[in-house]
């Protein structure tokens, strides 16, 4: 009976390892079960979407499953050059985010970006600004006054951040000086708007979604192409003068360069497919993550984007290690 | 009151009942395993929950969360390996009294001071969440800066005589803290390119290497050293003794349990103070209660030598931590510490969100967690009297020979699940053996394990303070804007001048002895 229980709690251990074993075939794609590398820890909003999108793509998959692996750590550069070096057979996917981009600028990192192949998009999670809720700016005209005369306290992810990137991006376009208070961990972040101890905030609109809902924190603008559903007041980034067509933080697919072309163009499918699906649509929706197909080659432009507006203000501001 | 009923039905059903009696149990077996904590079940559980209906996952996740503090204090109280981090303290008095024949009784006391601190912590999650949570929110970077340097200095306190060996201590653990990358600059600090080290050194392997690793080596050197007396290897204590507290017991450690529960609780609402901290200050704290009124009298211990208050006082604590935490997230959204973090994880899966839309958009569910509390903490205590002999029987009927390598790997798998890395495994093996090497040269862990904690949210809380106050540091003592910083800082400079005063105190005293003396023959 001892050691059963004793068994039992190693199982238990194990088991999360345990799932990825799958015995391999030499059989038309996929004849095995597709692993995602979500490079960040289970819970969060990588984790919680890509898990989202398995459920609903294992709809679509007869014998064999989308599986989601956590391999965490170093902001995401664990399990990012893990995936670099998995081989590139079609049944290793990461999740990549755009710190896919940041980090081999930014950190050392034994993979580039172009190690990877993009498969599809599925979400474009857009930055935004925020105010504590009783904030002296009632709009970004406000807001943008205030910030040319004297730097305006913001809390952000971490310097180096693409939230940081993106303040960054603002002082320059708009003209604004911004204090930063970099504080890890979005709790913190919410705590430092919500307690007043802070002017305002970067962050990804799907994490803050809900408590803009609950009016615990105030929207003033948005950095997407066109208003957010929902929130029909809230401008964009561009009509509100801070000259910043887009900041989005992009979640989607991609493989290991090399990987097959039929499973590419299968595993692209797969997530138009997925996409479509009214129940996903909903979900997303209901977290706060705007669904937003891509085929490959438009999810390289974002890509491909991104790189070139982070680049060059990583570069004019210096922030590379020397 | 509708929905607090509503609430109330959703826990009542016997599936939901069941899920929180299970989540219980598989607490007090995680915790009891040195190497398994609430943070490593939660992150292996998660992925599960997605496909569970929500009210379950919840039932289990309080059930896990209240009683794991408990199964951590049975390894810590039999073989001195505390199986969770909250059971760091009660090591040193518990295993002292099991020593002494009495290791029912240590256990009696660590399981009622549990259930103690952790129903008083649910009746303030039930009564007192909106207020408090208000008061939670005035923390801000200047006030929590002041709270990690409360936390820090009340390790002055722990040392007793051994102040020079806590301080390398604590600059250990404060050296390890810097490791990673530097939120202020982005760049990352003595990484060695390792990309593993970027987010620091992971926590919870380092966790498992001072206390699993460390624990086996010494259990190794113990079987070693008997085995080369010749002597047969020394039987494990047993529970031969009575569980249940006596009347006298109990009202003698009821101050104990108020002022714990009451730092717990306080602690606990605080986002980002965690539990480590509640249990540091309230041994402080009872330990000069301790010396002052038992210490010296007939039938008493030295403090440190299997006195139960030394038993109550961290347990107390860690448990009125527990539900305490989860104040701010339920009302704020706000995690109190990691594991009430994980909390968010697990109903985000679900579609909701912690915070105040979660009692309007779901208002059963949250009173249904906030109630699982109160269950959970009214029916751990007898599950855990019950299940104690057989949890211990479990893993202790194994000999010595048989005890040490399945505690090591647990440890090791323990460390491993962490982030499914090799690297993880390192991490516990070096810390453990430096570990090993500290308790050799008897440099105290328990400060590293306080600095490490403390040491980012000191530094970062520091840097963006002064960016606010533009480089006045006067920022942390200003009674105007920031009173509770002041009182903080009050409170971190009267534990680290503590010792200094009594110092100077015996020094006058023998100068003046010595001085009495002299004096004929000097002037």
């Amino acid at each position: 009976m001892q050691t059963k229980d004793l068994l039992k709690s190693l199982t238990f251990a194990l088991v999360g390892s345990a799932l990825c074993a799958s015995v391999a075939t030499a059989q038309s794609y996929p004849s095995k079960d597709i692993k995602i590398i979500v490079p960040f820890a289970p819970g969060g909003a990588v984790d919680v979407t890509s898990r989202i999108i398995a459920e609903y793509a294992n709809k679509h998959l007869d014998k064999v499953k989308i599986v989601v692996e956590n391999r965490a750590g170093g902001d995401g550069v664990v399990g990012q050059t893990f995936a670099a070096r998995a081989k590139p057979d079609g049944y290793t996917m990461l999740a990549m985010t755009s710190s896919v981009v940041t980090n081999p600028v930014l950190k050392e990192t034994q993979y580039k970006i172009e190690d990877f192949e993009a498969v599809a998009m599925y979400t474009d999670d857009p930055e935004v600004l925020i105010v504590p809720t009783d904030s002296p700016f009632k709009t970004v005209a406000d807001f943008i006054a205030e910030a040319k005369k004297r730097p305006i306290s913001v809390t952000i992810a971490g310097i180096a951040t693409s939230h940081h990137l993106a303040g960054l991006a603002l002082e320059d376009s708009a003209g604004i000086k911004f204090n930063y208070l970099p504080t890890k961990g979005f709790g913190p972040q919410l705590q430092a708007v919500m307690g007043n101890h802070v002017e305002s905030a970067l962050w990804s609109f799907g994490e803050g979604k809900k408590h803009v809902d609950a009016k615990s924190v105030r929207l003033l603008a948005v950095a997407s192409d066109k208003r957010l559903e929902g929130f029909p007041d809230v401008p964009t980034w561009k009509e509100a003068g801070l000259n910043i067509p887009r900041w989005t933080t992009f979640r989607g697919w991609a493989v290991p360069k090399g990987s097959p072309k039929e499973a590419v163009a299968f595993l692209a499918n797969l997530l138009e497919k997925v996409n479509k699906d009214e129940g996903y649509i909903a979900r997303m929706t209901e977290y706060g993550y705007p669904v937003s197909y891509r085929d490959a080659a438009g999810y390289t432009e974002v890509v491909n984007d991104y790189a070139d507006l982070a680049g060059r203000v990583i570069k004019k501001h210096n922030l590379k290690e020397q | 009151m509708e929905a607090v009923l509503s609430g109330f039905e959703i826990l009542m059903r016997p599936e939901v009942l069941a899920f929180l009696l299970v989540g219980i149990v598989a607490g007090l077996v995680v915790g009891s395993i040195p190497g398994l904590n609430d943070n490593i079940a939660f992150a292996i559980f998660i992925p599960f929950s997605f496909s569970m209906a929500p009210t379950f996952a919840l039932a289990l996740m309080v059930g896990l969360y209240c009683s794991t503090a408990i199964g951590g204090s049975i390894p810590a109280i039999m073989v001195k390996v505390p199986g969770t981090a909250s059971a760091i303290m009660t090591t040193i008095d518990g295993n002292a009294m099991a020593q002494k024949g009495m290791p029912g009784k240590a256990i009696g006391i660590a399981i009622t001071s549990s259930v103690v601190g952790g129903f008083a912590s649910s009746l303030v999650l039930v009564f007192l969440a909106p207020p408090l949570a208000k008061f939670a929110l005035r923390f801000g970077y200047v006030e929590n800066f002041a709270l990690g340097l409360l936390g820090l200095a009340s390790v002055v306190g722990l040392l007793g005589g051994n102040i020079f060996k806590g301080l390398i201590a604590a600059a250990v653990g404060l050296l390890v803290a810097t490791v990673g990358l530097s939120l202020e600059t982005g760049f990352p600090r003595f990484t060695f390119g390792v990309a593993n080290l970027y987010e620091g050194v992971p926590f919870l392997p380092l966790l498992v290497g001072l206390f699993g690793v460390t624990a086996v080596l010494e259990l190794s050197e113990e079987w070693v050293r008997e085995r080369r007396a010749g002597r047969r290897a020394e039987a494990l204590p047993r529970i031969t003794d009575r569980l249940i507290l006596d009347y006298a017991m109990v009202k003698r450690l009821i101050p104990t349990w108020i002022s714990c529960s009451a730092i717990g609780n306080i602690i606990g609402v605080i986002p980002g103070a965690g539990m480590l901290m509640a249990i540091f200050l309230g041994y402080e704290r009872t330990s000069r209660v301790y010396k002052r009124k038992y210490e010296g009298r007939p039938g008493e211990p030295k403090w440190g030598e299997g006195a139960p208050e030394g038993i109550a006082a961290p347990e107390a604590a860690n448990n009125a931590v527990v539900a305490s935490s989860m104040v701010p997230l339920l009302s704020l959204g706000i995690p109190g510490n990691s594991v009430s973090a994980l909390f968010i994880a697990a109903l985000m899966i679900h579609g909701m969100m912690p915070g105040p839309l979660l009692f309007i958009e779901h208002s059963d569910i949250a009173w249904m967690i906030i109630l699982a509390f109160v269950l959970a903490n009214l029916v751990m205590g007898p599950i855990a009297l019950g299940l104690v002999k057989t949890l211990t029987g479990m893993v202790y009927r194994l000999s010595k020979e048989l005890l040490i390598p399945t505690i090591g790997l647990l440890c090791l798998s323990g460390a491993y699940s962490d982030e499914n890395a090799i690297f993880s495994i390192w991490v516990a093996l070096i810390a453990g053996v430096v570990g090993y090497a500290f308790r050799k040269m008897s440099i105290p862990h328990a400060p590293i394990i306080l600095a490490l904690v403390l040491g980012r949210q000191i530094e970062d809380n520091f840097s963006n303070s002064l960016i606010m106050s533009q480089g006045d540091w006067l920022v942390f003592v200003d009674p105007v804007n920031h009173p509770i910083s002041l009182a903080l800082v009050a409170g971190a400079a009267f534990f680290m001048l503590g010792p200094v005063f009594s110092w100077i105190r015996q020094w006058v005293r023998k100068r003046m002895a010595r001085g009495a003396a002299e004096v004929p023959a000097g002037s």
